[in-house]
């Protein structure tokens, strides 16, 4: 921890970053996001297994990048990303969002995070994503803190639920989706969380024509959540993030992970692991699979 | 003050009854109100935190046609929607969540009589239930409420051991939905209940309502508003969330070039479109400024208006918020 502050402080004395986008401790067992600008509040800054939150998402935010521009040069943005959320940041380099000379990632050895906060963190209380994470080491980072330990033992339930969804028949898998699709209010905190649903106008904003209906009822929802699917497909990191938002517990993973395993089948590809591949919706090849084509 | 003592299964028979007269039965199930029709899953435990969404979605849908019309070359006929008047009971809401529909009834009887909350708030019975247990996010104490009160419910219950309630009868409402059942209802010790409630454990009073009031009178203007803006991600989840935040948008869904439906829906101020004009101008167009309306409209522009503080402290917004954004935080820490 002391290591990261001064680290911060530093970019933030030598005027290299505008800011710090970091985590700082609520409670015992919860952080929150903090946006550190003043060399002097950089003691706020933690890092632990209750850092749930994927950071990436403030990068596009445009007061944010704003805050960068000085009279006479662009300053670096610095973000605190664990190796997860790193693959964020690699697919808005991707994709042309941000400049990865303009970022500076600080990242971490990583053992997992929990799933919720306020309770421990152990196997069993461990983002489903950490079950079966490949890179407790950042792909990327211009700096990296704290040691390597063993991540808790867990079973995989959601991939168990997926298998168990590709089981059933298309009239019990439609059954499926419509109770938990039901159940959506459009509040739109999984799209607000999310570090790839960066466009300016979203498409369910969209009202002349209005290509989604904005009423959360059986169609306006199943509208809403398969464009969202869909518009993730190829793209989506796994963070979890929109599941962990959904304030009515729509199991939004499953989706948005059943469509990365089919991208990966299907093209080898995996979202956000590579600065020098093309992303796999923005290039095309023609030996690419077809099957997929509606 | 009418108070009674009736068993726990006595309760659950008054709840079969309430099902066979084919009202409506909702109690706090897992994290949310839910349509009860199997009593193993009443639970009535006070130590439960607030559920993840209030009840307002029973009053106050969050999509509901108003009418229906028709098109033709000469003329466009309007068709009513027949409002459900089934009775609602609620078993065990929280006394933050009680008072909700008192909060919100302004609103929808203010310029406009609001039939479609009216006749179905009106068809509500509300059975509230102490609270014994709060996290850091409750704050009802600081919002002229507490785990105790009995504001809005019409008859309230107190756990006494665990196969009893002490009932207290509030409104003539409550009296009138419990007077079938009067065989239940033995005669209760008003002090007993009342050393139960003395001793629960009160949230701590953490900020003055009036200070708030009067220092966002003054801060309008405040940099406290950019640094809030700039962590919040514009969602509507602390509105959606909310049993009293209550904004709503009017849309017509067209089924065809000749008929269709005119829908309201829930909408929440956090959204960047919220205040879009169909100019392209935003009066709201900064979330730094979205942000400042919640807490004004809450804490001032409400009780401007209508004399009450349009939050009843049940913390939703907060132990939701994806980026935790606390509102008792930002209005007790407002002058620092
Ligand atoms: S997925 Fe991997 S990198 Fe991300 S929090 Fe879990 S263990 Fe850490
Ligand atoms: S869709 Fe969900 S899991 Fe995928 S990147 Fe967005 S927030 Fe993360
Ligand atoms: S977060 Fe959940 S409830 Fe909100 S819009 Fe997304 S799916 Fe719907
Ligand atoms: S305060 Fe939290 S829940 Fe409300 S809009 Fe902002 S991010 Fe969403
Ligand atoms: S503003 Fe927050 S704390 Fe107040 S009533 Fe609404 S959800 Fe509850």
């Amino acid at each position: 921890m002391k290591e990261l502050r001064e680290h911060a402080k530093e970019l933030l004395e030598k005027g290299e970053v505008s800011a710090v986008i970091g985590y700082s401790q609520v409670s015992e067992k919860r952080t929150k996001p903090i946006i550190v600008t003043d060399p002097q509040d950089t003691d706020q800054l933690v890092f632990n297994e209750y850092c749930l939150n994927n950071l990436a998402v403030y990068l596009t935010k445009a007061r944010i990048k704003v805050s960068c521009r000085t009279k006479d040069k662009t300053l670096k943005l610095a973000v605190t990303a664990k190796p997860c959320d790193v693959h964020s940041v690699v697919a808005l380099i991707q994709e042309n969002q941000i400049h990865r000379e303009d970022i500076h990632i600080i990242s971490f050895n990583c053992h997992g995070v929990a799933k919720d906060f306020g309770f421990e963190f152990s196997g069993d209380n461990i983002a489903s994503k950490c079950i079966n994470c490949e890179t407790h080491k950042p792909l990327y980072f211009d700096k990296i803190f704290g040691e390597e330990k063993e991540t808790p033992k867990a079973s995989d339930d959601a991939m168990e639920r997926i298998q168990e969804i590709e089981r059933m028949s298309h009239q019990e898998r439609f059954e499926f989706f419509k109770n938990e699709f039901d159940k959506c209010i459009k509040c739109y905190a999984c799209r607000a969380v999310c570090p790839l649903c960066y466009c300016q106008r979203c498409i369910t904003d969209k009202t002349i024509p209005r290509w989604i209906e904005s009423s959360s009822h059986m169609r306006g929802n199943f509208a809403w959540n398969i464009v969202r699917a869909f518009h993730l497909s190829g793209r989506c990191t796994g963070c979890g993030e929109c599941e962990r938002a959904c304030p009515v517990d729509i199991p939004l993973s499953l989706l948005n992970r059943r469509m990365a395993i089919k991208a990966k089948k299907s093209f080898s590809y995996v979202s956000g692991r590579s600065l020098e591949t093309p992303t796999l919706v923005g290039s095309f090849n023609e030996k690419d699979n077809d099957e997929l084509f509606m | 003050m009418d108070e009674k003592i009736i068993l726990k299964d006595d309760l659950l028979r008054i709840c079969g009854d309430v099902i066979d007269k084919g009202h409506i039965l909702l109690c706090p199930v897992m994290n949310e109100y839910s349509i009860v029709k199997d009593f193993s899953r009443i639970k009535l435990d006070a130590s439960a935190l607030p559920a993840g969404t209030s009840f307002k979605c029973y009053v106050f849908p969050k999509t509901e046609p108003v009418l229906y019309y028709k098109r033709s070359k000469s003329d466009v006929q309007l068709i009513d929607v027949n409002i459900d008047r089934k009775n609602i009971v609620i078993l065990g809401a929280k006394p933050c969540d009680a008072n909700s529909l008192n909060i919100m009834k302004h609103l929808f009887n203010w310029d406009y009589s609001d039939e479609f909350f009216n006749l179905r708030e009106k068809n509500f019975i509300i059975i509230g239930l102490m609270c014994s247990h709060y996290d850091e996010y409750c704050f009802c104490t600081s919002v002229d409420s507490s785990p105790v009160s009995e504001k809005g419910s019409d008859i309230f219950l107190i756990p006494v051991d665990e196969n009893k309630f002490a009932m207290r009868i509030i409104t003539e409402k409550g009296s009138e939905f419990i007077s079938p059942y009067a065989e239940y209802l033995k005669t209760g010790d008003e002090n007993i209940s009342k050393q139960i409630t003395e001793n629960v454990k009160l949230p701590k009073v953490a900020f003055d309502s009036n200070e708030v009031y009067e220092w966002l009178g003054e801060n309008f203007e405040s940099p406290k508003w950019e640094g809030i803006g700039n962590l919040c991600l514009s969602c509507a989840k602390c509105a959606f969330v909310c049993p009293v935040c209550h904004c709503f948008d009017i849309v017509d869904e067209d089924y065809s070039y000749t008929e269709g439906r005119r829908m309201k829906n829930w909408d929440g101020c956090q959204f960047g479109n919220f205040t879009m004009h169909a100019s392209g101008h935003n009066p709201r167009d900064i979330q730094s400024k979205r942000y400042r309306q919640r807490v004004n409209h809450k804490f001032r522009y409400y009780v401007d208006k209508f004399g009450e503080i349009l939050c009843t402290g049940c913390g939703r917004c907060s132990r939701g918020c994806p980026v935790s954004i606390d509102i008792k935080e930002i209005v007790s820490n407002c002058k620092d």
